[in-house]
């Protein structure tokens, strides 16, 4: 028989699939305030936080609301290099595909944009963009010059990533939106609605108050390890219960196995 | 989950580490509060020492002062004499200790008092037996125990034993302290006013002394008081 913490367990795999988006009061916030500049004339928009604050399913989530409305494309990946970003920019202006053997002109894609100024609006996220190079960044920002494409740049919150922003884009007209860690009643709430929306009630009401911050305080509020802290707890609940059934209590959930998920994951040291 | 054995021993270990500050903190409490209690002990013993100390001393001067106070009405004629004394009494009581066996022993006899008497005396009475085996050893710890004795009974014998001995001894300061503690006890034993004036002498305080005689011989007439006063003024003393 499965155990009852294997489905607990699947609902924290790490995924920006718009189907887990969890929408908590922080979330709300960042996502209308990205919604509303990207309605803004600006020309390029910075999105930035620590790893696993929530960008990529925030930039996922508008995607997927706006897509109908707008000519948004979501670039999640960044190219591996130059040729192939102008490969999927051309693809993404033209509708057409480059034909082989061919490289795009960048004078001549500024050109091409400059003529779709008026007629066309659109709205590229741009997930990662830490991993571009300044050069390509240089260009980027070229390209929302000519008014006809708006970039939303999502960067990794590091101190070179700040400066990378600071180099190619202060003196450009541009927004930031900062999303932050969760706090410890975000985080909470985020856990519970995760295991509600998959209908866990009772391992969800197993997990008290100071047991939530605990984790919060393992994960310093961070989506992403919240994740794997809680993929791991209910891992190790998982083979107490189909192993060793003594050890596991239904209705709370031990803070031994929190530990020593924290223990796994590197958290605290012994 | 292969690792569950290694994760539970991980775990154990963390929660060692994790309480080690609070078995330091305990035990340093604990080290502390034994210092504390240690420290609070011999305070304790150091007070209850001095305390008791103190206590002897009161009680003895609680009884002094109650021999003093039951005869005073026998203080009218020697008053002033005694008010004199009473200054010199202190500085004695403070005197080395020493001076019983370093003073120079003066082979001078108590005029009044034959030995033949003392020796009856102490016939008849098993105290004066052990002053006699006293005076033999001239030991100081026996001395000791007879002004012990005598500042817990206030007995005049053990007093004037101690004044006649320590004139014989020719510590004059000890034997002129110990004949006025007989006479604060009762003043008309004649022998220890007689010992007073003589160490008084012999100490140099000749006009003293023979204030006090006189003042004596007013109210008592006494037949040795004026024998004495005589060898005094002849300077045969």
């Amino acid at each position: 028989m499965k155990s009852r913490y294997a489905a607990a367990k699947n609902v924290f795999l790490d995924s920006i699939d718009i189907d887990d988006y969890i929408e908590l009061d922080s979330s709300v916030i960042a996502y209308q305030q990205l919604e509303h500049s990207i309605e803004k004339p600006l020309k390029m928009i910075l999105l930035f936080g620590r790893p696993g604050t929530g960008k990529s399913i925030l930039l996922n989530r508008i995607h997927e609301k706006l897509k109908h409305q707008k000519e948004i494309y979501y670039f999640d990946t960044p190219a591996a290099n130059e040729k192939e970003f102008f490969y999927k920019l051309f693809k993404v202006l033209t509708k057409k595909k480059l034909p082989n053997n061919t490289e795009v002109n960048f004078s001549a894609l500024i050109e091409f944009c400059q003529n779709l100024r008026g007629k066309r609006e659109i709205v590229i996220l741009l997930d990662e963009a830490q991993m571009y190079s300044p050069e390509m960044m240089e260009k980027i920002r070229l390209l929302s010059d000519t008014r006809a494409i708006k970039f939303v740049v999502s960067l990794h919150k590091t101190e070179d990533e700040d400066l990378i922003a600071k180099e190619h884009f202060q003196s450009r007209i541009w927004e930031v939106i900062e999303l932050r860690n969760a706090t410890d009643k975000d985080q909470t709430s985020y856990i519970h609605k995760k295991l509600l929306k998959k209908n866990l009630f009772e391992i969800a009401n197993s997990i008290k108050d100071r047991d939530m911050k605990l984790i919060h305080k393992f994960t310093k509020g961070n989506y992403r390890e919240c994740n794997k802290l809680m993929f791991t707890i209910f891992e190790i609940c998982e083979y107490y219960d189909e192993n060793e059934p003594s050890k596991i209590n239904y209705s709370q959930i031990p803070k031994k196995i929190i530990e020593m998920s924290a223990l796994k994951l590197g958290y605290i040291h012994a | 989950m292969h690792d569950m054995k290694i994760l539970e021993d991980n775990w154990k270990k963390y929660q060692i580490k994790k309480r080690k500050p609070w078995y330091l903190f305990l035990s340093f409490l604990l080290i502390i509060i034994l210092i504390i209690f240690l420290f609070l002990k011999n305070n304790f013993t150091l007070f209850s020492s001095v305390q008791s100390f103190l206590t002897k001393i009161s009680n003895v001067e609680i009884s002094n002062s109650k021999s003093v106070s039951n005869y005073s009405s026998d203080y009218t004629l020697l008053n002033g004499a005694l008010t004199r004394l009473e200054l010199i009494d202190k500085k004695i009581k403070n005197s080395d200790k020493s001076d019983i066996s370093n003073d120079v022993l003066v082979d001078i006899p108590i005029l009044e008092i034959p030995d033949e008497s003392i020796s009856e005396e102490v016939n008849n009475f098993n105290r004066k037996k052990i002053h006699l085996n006293i005076i033999e050893s001239t030991s100081v710890k026996a001395y000791k125990d007879v002004e012990k004795r005598f500042y817990e009974s206030n007995d005049i014998d053990d007093g004037l034993f101690l004044a006649r001995s320590y004139y014989k001894k020719g510590n004059y300061k000890k034997s002129a302290y110990w004949s006025l503690q007989v006479n604060k006890l009762n003043t008309n034993v004649e022998e220890s006013l007689l010992i007073f004036v003589k160490s008084k002498i012999k100490l140099g305080h000749k006009n003293e002394a023979l204030g006090i005689l006189i003042s004596y011989i007013k109210k008592s007439n006494s037949k040795e008081a004026k024998d004495l006063l005589l060898r005094i003024n002849n300077n045969k003393f």
